[in-house]
């Protein structure tokens, strides 16, 4: 027994004492340079502003650790990326612990305590796990390399599309080097670690207690045998030892050295970043404090501490640049590229003792770092970036931020400047008199209640588009009709309806924003209702996740409101809608982002849908992956670009691909004004399928004339 | 060195406006208020030459009007003047340009700027008159319908074009000061953020009356205006028709449609 209860980790063996005091001032140093670049780096977080993340730390602490050895997020849409990394993730830390085990037996207990426990039955079950943990993270590291090298995934494209080439950001080589050291110096450091292993057992061969159990590091004894085979001796084994063992340490110190410095520093930073993940991040946009004087990002040190870590995070994975829409047809945008610059610029300025001067501070512009104007613009603040990111970087918070300077300087397009004002001015983006804003209801052959003149049990905010564009008034006007066959008790602001302000305030033009949401708020806190209804998404986000932190405290609870989807999902499961006819469509259907991505209203429609008897065909972009139609952030003031693809039309490029489809369905007033439009101007599109609101839908099978004769049987809404 | 721009609050009309009982004016409940837009860009001119200066230029903007006018005057603050002046009094209601202009005067007097901006006119009444009016009063060179300026603050000269009809352009040199009146299209004015324009209720707006202008109320109101409104009213429409037939049918049906106005 008491071979192997001696058997432990040959560490220093025949070093003089010299090259032991040489390593350990290695050591030493990678180590001050390691805390040195962390002590940049929080200071360069500091001189941010301040943010409130810190609250329930000990919740986000556990979030974190779930997301982390879960890898959820790294799996999604490239799962070989997401088990690769898992590999190198998990390999990393065994090996890592193993190492860090040693040192706190060597360097702390032992010297302090006299206690030893790296030896015996403990260690050989830790060289065995620390073996396979090598061949995981090498294995992991190759599929990465192969990713890399025989791929040629445009997600891993580091190209700018805002930038020409010649332009010292354009290709930014630079990235691909570090990409490719990271990976070859991991690498190294795992196969020579084998190597060293190897010729230690080969050195060792005639020490029984080392040479008897080397089978429990397997990869290290084959590696052995092998190296015996090619015709090592344990003398040549030594030297050989002595030489590999100098290159492996030294470069794993000079990894920990480099850690901060590199993008090895992800391992922190994003970490951190997923503890401090807000999950209303884009969905709620932050409030300007009352006692702040200018609105909105100018200075790389007006981002908070929080956003500078997000910055650091990105693992420059592309994912966000993937699903992009703006990207996708050509804009100046891309979400990687806007973290990526604004994180250069944050190392360039803020790293040094001293702060530069704040001239030197806009990240506005054309230089090196600075983001354009027309980069920002072109955002449709959809979501889909942030949804996406692995490591919880919010990429929309900074881009609205950066928006509202611009609107506090006037930077924009004329014409949503005249829309911006035209709101101001009547309250609604159409530029119509107020007083039409109940105009849709004439064509009804019922009244409907003013909710500010009596209690209603549903208030309907019916907002801009649903409205006053006349193509979505005969869909405000057959949901009114739904909801009267049901009974259901409603009323609407009717003049006293300004627009939501969702997408104002994703312009950015946040000033005009508190005006749109303070007056609804006075005006909805004027009214008896038990819960608010709408049919647009947009409503429905700004209504839902915004206007609690501009009304009174005790009047938060005001703001429960609904989608219709779910309203008429609950009314026809219910028996108060009866079908009287089923659909035989083939139907495939767009999730509206500020329905699905910003609040998870995926299965609703779907439900309808089903119930109504239509078959969905998936579109290969859905739910939590839909392609935003265009319309958002306040683009739909905007026009797009002559020339330019829409995102709306490669949309509609998407639907055509799939077989036989009858009707594209949508569940937003904007998409369907964007699709309809859409369909008429993408080639070979047009008459290959139909743009309906899934309202209409519903309405033809309540509203049919008589049952069908098959349907009562089958459709389960039947009272 | 100071430019004084003499702004307007306008009025536009809302869908299904009414005429007010007295016949003279539409409702007010039925029209929304908004500065009007020719002088988005005289301000912005004078923004642009403050702005190009070294900081001794100051932009004094000016309105004749009721308490509401406030409203526009902020905007004008959040676009970076740097004071308002609203000159009102009661007897001032129903004013015509030429008292308005003989107001302005009064405050140019006061304030004594090297230039006087004003918008060509104003989109509700659309005389055209008040800023050549006030030059007038002030016995100042003159220059209307203004679409490039060349000024240097303090400057003893301006050169500006004018723009006339049939698309001929005019360019003139007059001595400072002078009165302008500046054309759309000039330049670009700027966007006031409603937050701007909400911080600029800090700023204060001095109100003027008819004391503070040394202005005799007998001067003022609808009794001394050269013009007065005697009607405002929509008038009939649909009244086209088309006379077919043969010339001499066509003639005959003329003859007849005149005698029958002629007669009613
Ligand atoms: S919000 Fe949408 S459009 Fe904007 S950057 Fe992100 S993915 Fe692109
Ligand atoms: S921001 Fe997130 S999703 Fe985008 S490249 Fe960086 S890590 Fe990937």
């Amino acid at each position: 027994m008491d071979a192997t209860a001696q058997t432990t980790r040959i560490l220093f063996e025949q070093f003089s004492p010299w090259a032991i005091n040489l390593f350990y001032a290695f050591g030493y140093a990678a180590i001050a340079c390691f805390l040195y670049g962390c002590y940049v780096q929080v200071r360069k977080y500091r001189r941010g502003q301040p943010d409130a993340s810190w609250g329930q730390l000990a919740a986000r602490f556990g979030d974190m650790a779930r997301t982390m050895l879960t890898h959820r997020t790294l799996k999604r849409r490239d799962h070989a990326a997401g088990a690769a990394h898992a590999m190198i993730f998990f390999s990393f830390i065994a090996l890592f612990v193993g190492t860090a085990t040693i040192t706190l037996e060597v360097d702390i207990l032992k010297p302090l305590f006299g206690i030893t426990f790296w030896k015996g039955g403990f260690y050989l079950l830790f060289s065995l796990v620390l073996d396979l943990a090598g061949l995981g993270l090498i294995g992991g590291l190759l599929y990465m390399m192969y990713r890399r090298k025989w791929m040629a995934l445009p997600k891993l494209d580091y190209t700018r599309p805002d930038r020409q080439p010649g332009d010292p950001d354009y290709d930014r080589s630079a990235y691909r080097r570090e990409d490719w050291a990271f990976l070859w110096t991991l690498i190294l450091i795992g196969i020579t670690g084998y190597v060293l292993e190897a010729s230690r057992l080969v050195w060792l061969s005639g020490d029984a207690g080392v040479w008897d159990s080397r089978f429990w590091s397997p990869v290290g004894a084959l590696l052995a045998h092998s190296l015996m085979g090619l015709g090592l001796d344990a003398s040549g084994a030594g030297t050989l030892r002595g030489g590999l063992w100098w290159f492996h340490g030294l470069l794993a110190l000079s990894f920990i050295a480099l850690i901060p410095f590199t993008k090895v520093k992800h391992i922190f930073t994003a970490s951190a970043s997923l503890m401090f993940r807000d999950p209303l991040a884009g969905r709620r946009l932050p409030k300007v404090p009352e006692t702040q004087e200018a609105a909105g990002y100018e200075a790389i040190t007006d981002l908070t501490w929080k956003n500078l870590l997000h910055l650091d995070a990105c693992t420059k994975c592309g994912r966000c640049h993937e699903a992009c829409p703006a990207r996708t047809v050509g804009t100046p945008l891309s979400p990687r590229d806007v973290i990526l610059s604004l994180r250069e610029f944050a190392n360039h300025a803020l790293s040094a003792s001293s702060l530069p001067d704040k001239a030197e501070l806009s990240i506005h512009g054309k230089g090196p770092g600075q983001v354009f104007m027309e980069t920002l613009w072109s955002c449709r603040t959809c979501l889909a970036c942030v949804e996406i990111c692995p490591v919880a970087v919010e990429h929309v918070p900074i881009i609205v931020q950066m928006r509202r300077k611009l609107v506090e300087e006037g930077e924009m397009e004329p014409i949503l400047q005249k829309t911006l004002q035209t709101i101001h001015k009547t309250g609604n983006s159409f530029g119509e008199s107020k007083r039409k804003r109940g105009a849709w209801t004439k064509g009804l052959p019922f009244p409907v209640k003013d909710a500010r003149k009596e209690p209603v049990e549903t208030l309907w905010f019916v907002g801009d588009y649903a409205a006053f564009d006349p193509r979505n008034q005969k869909v405000t006007q057959a949901f009114a009709r739904l909801l009267h066959t049901a009974g259901e008790d409603f009323g609407l602001l009717l003049d006293g309806e300004l627009n939501a302000g969702n997408d104002v305030r994703r312009v950015g033009e946040e000033g005009l924003y508190e005006h749109l949401a303070s007056s609804n708020i006075a005006t909805l806190e004027g009214c008896e209702f038990k819960r608010i209804v709408t049919t647009d998404p947009h409503s429905f986000n700004t209504i839902r996740n915004e206007y609690p932190e501009f009304a009174d405290p005790a009047l938060r609870g005001l703001f429960q409101i609904e989608h219709y989807s779910t309203v008429l999902l609950k009314l026809i499961q219910s028996g108060r809608l009866t079908l009287k006819k089923r659909l035989s469509h083939r139907v495939t259907f767009h999730d509206p982002c500020h329905l699905g991505r910003f609040n998870k209203g995926y299965d609703a429609p779907r439900e309808l849908l089903a119930l109504i008897g239509c078959t969905l065909v998936e579109m290969p972009r859905n739910r939590d992956n839909s392609f935003c139609c265009g319309a958002g952030g306040g683009r739909i003031w905007i026009p797009d670009p002559v020339g330019m693809e829409k995102p709306a039309q490669n949309r509609m490029k998407e639907a055509a691909g799939l077989p036989d489809i009858d009707v594209f369905v949508v569940a937003c007033p904007k998409d369907l004004t964007m699709f309809e439009d859409a369909l008429k101007t993408t080639p070979g599109c047009e008459g290959r399928f139909v743009v309906r609101e899934l309202i209409e839908l519903i309405a033809e099978c309540v509203e049919a004339a008589d049952p069908a004769p098959a349907a009562p049987a089958e459709a389960p809404a039947l009272a | 060195m100071k430019i004084l721009v003499a702004v307007k609050q306008v009025a536009a009309l809302d869908e299904d406006f009414e005429i007010r009982a007295d016949g003279l004016d539409v409702d007010e409940d039925f029209l929304l208020f908004d500065l009007n837009e020719w002088d988005d860009y005289s301000l912005e001119e004078a923004m642009k030459i403050k702005e190009a200066s070294n900081g001794d230029v100051e932009v004094v903007v000016v309105s004749i009007g009721p308490e509401r006018v406030d409203e526009s005057l902020r905007k004008c603050l959040a676009k970076g003047a740097d004071r308002a002046l609203r000159v009102w009094d009661d007897a001032i209601e129903g004013s015509d340009s030429s008292v308005m202009a003989r107001l302005l005067a009064a405050v140019v007097r006061k304030e004594a700027p090297d230039m006087v901006f004003a918008g060509v006119q104003s989109s509700d009444h659309a005389f055209a008159a008040t800023g050549i009016g006030l030059a007038g009063e002030l016995g100042w060179p003159h220059a209307a319908v203004v679409n490039a300026l060349d000024y240097a603050p303090g400057a003893r000269q301006a050169t500006l074009k004018r723009e006339l009809e049939g698309g001929v352009s005019q360019s003139v040199t007059l001595q400072c000061p002078a009165v302008l009146t500046i054309q759309l299209g000039i330049n670009t004015p700027r966007y006031a953020s409603l937050r701007g324009i909400k911080q600029a209720n800090a700023k204060p707006i001095d109100v003027l009356g008819l004391d503070d202008l040394g202005v005799p109320a007998t001067t003022v109101g609808v009794d001394a205006s050269l013009s007065r409104v005697r009607r405002m009213y929509i008038p009939p429409k649909g009244r086209a028709q088309m006379i077919e037939g043969s010339p001499d049918q066509q003639a005959a049906r003329l003859v007849e449609i005149i005698r029958e106005f002629k007669g009613a």
